[in-house]
């Protein structure tokens, strides 16, 4: 056997061969995370993208940037300021009456093009609603605007944009904010308190406007001597445009442009009095607020929202005790026709397509009057998935946690509630999230049985935006109503991560 | 344990809920969908027997036989893809780092978000000035670039390669270590080459394609695969690669490390590992993950009735969605016709299920 013994090789080759080994197990793992980054940025890269692209003027900008001023902390502090200014504060920005607000726009007009100033007026801006336009007053009719140079290096000159907006009373006194009640012979409104007070228009200015205000338009009131002035109507935004001469072009203002159109020379302010809410997060705002419902004053996207929370509870409580119920006496007890369930109610259920179901189902909801959460709730009560998982973990547990139950001479039901159900903790949370998960993302049946507006779910309602929205290219709206829409389970995800990542797994496993 | 006949009342009791609404909403529901497809039902009508007709009638619509090619098109692809990309990305995950964690959690966002978030998100990315058509532009214009970097990359590695071999040490052709080195390097050309104005990007005009339009791929003249059919996929493989890949995972822990060993100790590349240890060994849960894959893309709906009038209906029209669409007919709802295309719908699931679980039996049972 000598004869075969390799010679020993001299020490300093092996440690070079060690180096080399060692320096090959790190570049491997150098790849690797090199890899698990790219495929990272690759998961989660839309959801980035459409998170920042939610925060844009223009969500569709093309070629698309990553670097938004909507996140910069200098436009965020001009956004605050321009709020502030308007006289809704920092975050809920807005013009309020007798407020004004100053813009600084400065253009450049090089030698041989003209030197006049740029032109500047608010524009009209109506949300498009989901249901009904509802036409809100505009700072144009109400604000002036005016424009100063004040003064210029070079080719460069800088201009004040100056938006005042008188108030319509002259009355003093404590200042109040509502919203005008249903059109009468005289005008109301309701204030912030749920009050409803008549409205007294004493200056000519005030009885001018009075037939161009809606229901639902926010006003400030002056109360004085019991008696309410009209201060003028809120406006949340304060759209500006300013137009610069052919050949000059925008050096740079208090807040860059949203849109640029013709040739770059008009160009459109959103809101000169954003707040921080009206500027980076404009289009989740306009998500609760352009979605009125025009019976109730309601947003249909809040609504939405809550209707998702609702069905989503439901679910998880129904399927909580009914699951664990069932999936208890599959795996325990001892009874005729345990097997025919198993099969036939548990997995072949979950085989055959909704589909299938479709046409029964929603005869039988509509014959009942059930078209709404409640028959959704009722079409998916006990999950036969949920079943399936509460079986296998009740097979898992010890036998003899029951026998000793049974020897203390409790029943089925005590032996069930009082010693079983409370070792279950683990597996009813995994159910109660994967519950919530389903019942949140559910798209097929509440599509089918929801046929109100008002009674969406979450996912329902966005399918809408995208048909009323998608065809305009306001993303957007779409973008942050989708966002808004994943942010529940994102956050139960974070926290019940290892749920999520347990329960579908083990399944796969043993199934 | 318990008295026999008190077990069974209890279990009874017990199952009760779920089998009152398992026979209401689904035993009750699925015969009178039989029942319908035989009748002339149209939701207004008292249903009248009519015997196979709207079968006939069903298969002989243009708007089924394009929904079946579709949704067979589609399961096929998309179980395909992402039974393979999740297999790849667990071995790849199946490693010991740090982090591993936070990778696995971060991969998982998409199979969490609902259908329709990401849906929404991806009819933004592939519009016709989306981000998905920016990219290529990108791709088209950096494209020397890349190439000069990927020659670059190879050449370097084949020296280092043979050098190495040269002095003795084994080397493989996917050295890890070399390969840094050649990337390195092979950077470090690219750059010069750019600085001495060989290479560089190109103008190229933007990508301008349309997705979500009538186009096809064709084979022979017959229509195979639409392109916002091929968006969906893209998309669908993109959300469930990340839960397959678990399921994986989860079987790659249960094959002993001996195997590999043993495999290492003979000489095997990581590709012959792959092939002739990991891939039997996963065959449980592969099974698993085709049957599951199979069922979920047969029953295809939310991304097309998301997508709706963004798209041609022909090009992405399934079979969940012909069924749904003659429900909610206006007019006269053909219900007959939609609960005849369910029956088939789950006639073609359930055969996928059996075909599988007959020709190709996991090993684990």
């Amino acid at each position: 056997m000598t004869v075969l013994q390799a010679p020993n090789a001299p020490t300093p080759v092996v440690r070079a061969d060690d180096r080399w080994l060692a320096r090959r197990r790190w570049a491997r793992a150098g790849w690797l995370y090199a890899f698990m980054l790219v495929m990272s940025l690759f998961f989660l890269g839309p959801f980035l993208m459409g998170l920042l692209s939610s925060m844009k003027d223009d969500p569709n900008e093309y070629p698309p940037r990553l670097a938004i001023p909507q996140l910069t902390p200098q436009y965020l502090g001009r956004a605050y300021n321009l709020g502030v200014q308007g006289g809704g504060g920092g975050w809920n920005g807005g013009l309020y009456p007798g407020h004004t607000v100053t813009f600084d726009v400065s253009v450049r007009s090089p030698q041989g093009a003209p030197q006049d100033p740029p032109s500047a007026a608010l524009f009209p801006y109506q949300p498009v609603s989901l249901v009904s336009i509802a036409r809100y007053a505009q700072a144009k009719d109400f604000a002036q605007v005016t424009l100063t140079p004040t003064g210029g290096v070079g080719d460069v000159r800088s201009y004040r944009v100056t938006v005042r907006y008188p108030a319509l009373t002259r009355q003093t006194g404590r200042v109040v904010t509502g919203q005008l009640t249903a059109p009468t012979d005289t005008l109301s409104a309701k204030l912030d308190n749920g009050q409803v007070v008549p409205v007294t228009l004493d200056t000519p200015e005030a009885q001018a406007v009075q037939y161009t205000l809606v229901q639902y338009q926010p006003v400030e009131l002056v109360e004085n001597g019991g008696r309410y002035y009209l201060r003028g109507p809120i406006f949340q935004r304060t759209p500006l445009q300013v137009d610069v001469r052919r050949g000059q072009s925008l050096e740079s203002s208090t807040l860059p442009p949203s849109d640029r159109q013709n040739f770059g020379r008009s160009l459109a302010y959103r809101n000169v009095t954003p707040g921080i809410l009206g500027y980076t997060f404009n289009n989740y705002r306009r998500a609760f607020n352009e979605t009125t419902n025009p019976a109730t004053g309601r947003s249909l996207f809040f609504t939405w929202v809550l209707n998702s929370f609702l069905y989503a509870f439901l679910r998880v409580v129904a399927a909580v005790v009914f699951c664990s119920l069932a999936g208890y006496a599959l795996a325990r007890l001892d009874f005729p026709g345990k097997n025919l369930i198993f099969f036939g109610a548990v997995l072949f259920a979950q085989m055959v397509p909704s589909q299938v179901n479709l046409i029964s189902n929603y005869v039988l909801l509509k014959d009942l009057n059930l078209l709404n959460i409640w028959g959704l709730w009722f079409n998916g009560l006990v999950a036969a998935g949920g079943v399936f998982l509460m079986k296998q973990f009740f097979e898992g547990m010890p036998r003899e946690l029951e026998e000793s139950a049974s020897i203390d001479g409790a029943g089925p039901f005590t032996t069930f509630w009082r010693v079983m159900l409370p070792q279950a903790g683990p597996a009813l949370i995994a159910l109660a999230i994967t519950q919530f998960q389903g019942a949140w993302n559910d798209f097929f049946w509440p599509l089918v049985i929801l046929r109100d507006n008002t009674n969406f779910t979450l996912t329902v309602g966005l399918s809408n935006f995208r048909e009323l929205y998608g065809g305009q290219g306001d993303y957007g709206l779409i973008l942050a109503g989708a966002i808004l829409s994943a942010i529940p389970v994102i956050i139960v995800f974070v926290i019940f991560q290892r749920y999520f990542v347990d329960t579908g797994a083990d399944s796969a496993v043993k199934g | 344990m318990f008295r026999r006949g008190q077990s069974t009342t209890t279990a009874y009791l017990f199952l009760a809920p779920f089998l009152i609404s398992t026979a209401i909403f689904f035993f009750y529901a699925f015969a009178r969908a039989i029942y319908y497809s035989f009748t002339d039902f149209n939701l207004f009508n008292s249903p009248q027997l009519i015997g196979v007709q709207p079968y006939t009638q069903v298969v002989a619509d243009p708007s089924f036989q394009r929904a079946l090619t579709n949704s067979l098109i589609f399961a096929v692809v998309t179980t395909t893809l992402q039974t393979i990309f999740a297999l790849l990305m667990a071995v790849a995950l199946n490693n010991k780092l740090r982090g591993m964690a936070f990778f696995r959690s971060a991969w998982y966002m998409p199979s969490i978000t609902s259908s329709v978030v990401i849906t929404l998100i991806f009819l933004w990315l592939f519009q016709r000035r989306g981000i998905a058509n920016y990219l290529i532009t990108q791709w088209q214009t950096y494209q020397p670039l890349i190439l000069t970097f990927l020659i670059g990359l190879v050449v370097a590695q084949v020296i280092q390669v043979l050098l190495e071999r040269r002095s003795g040490l084994p080397a493989r052709w996917t050295d890890p270590a070399l390969a840094a080195v050649s990337a390195l390097a092979s950077l470090v050309v690219t750059a010069g080459l750019v600085w001495a104005g060989v290479t560089g990007p190109r103008e190229v005009a933007p990508f301008d394609y349309q997705y979500f339009a009538d186009k096809w791929i064709t084979v022979g003249g017959v229509q195979i695969l639409s392109i916002p059919l091929l968006v969906v996929i893209i998309q669908n493989t993109f959300t469930t690669v990340p839960t397959l890949m678990l399921f994986f995972l989860a079987g790659l822990q249960n094959i002993p490390g001996a195997l590999y060993e043993a495999a290492d100790i003979d000489g095997a590349t990581p590709f012959q590992k792959l092939m002739n240890v990991t891939v039997p060994n996963l065959r449980p849960v592969t099974f698993y993950v085709i049957t599951v894959g199979l069922i979920g893309t047969m029953q295809m709906f939310d991304q097309v009735a998301v997508i709706g009038s963004a798209a041609p209906q022909d090009t992405l029209i399934t079979l969940a969605f012909y069924v749904y669409t003659n429900t909610f007919k206006a007019g006269a709802a053909p219900v007959n016709l939609a609960a005849a295309a369910a029956i088939i719908l789950a006639l073609l699931i359930l055969a996928m299920v059996f075909v599988q679980r007959r020709f190709f039996p996991s090993e684990a049972r």
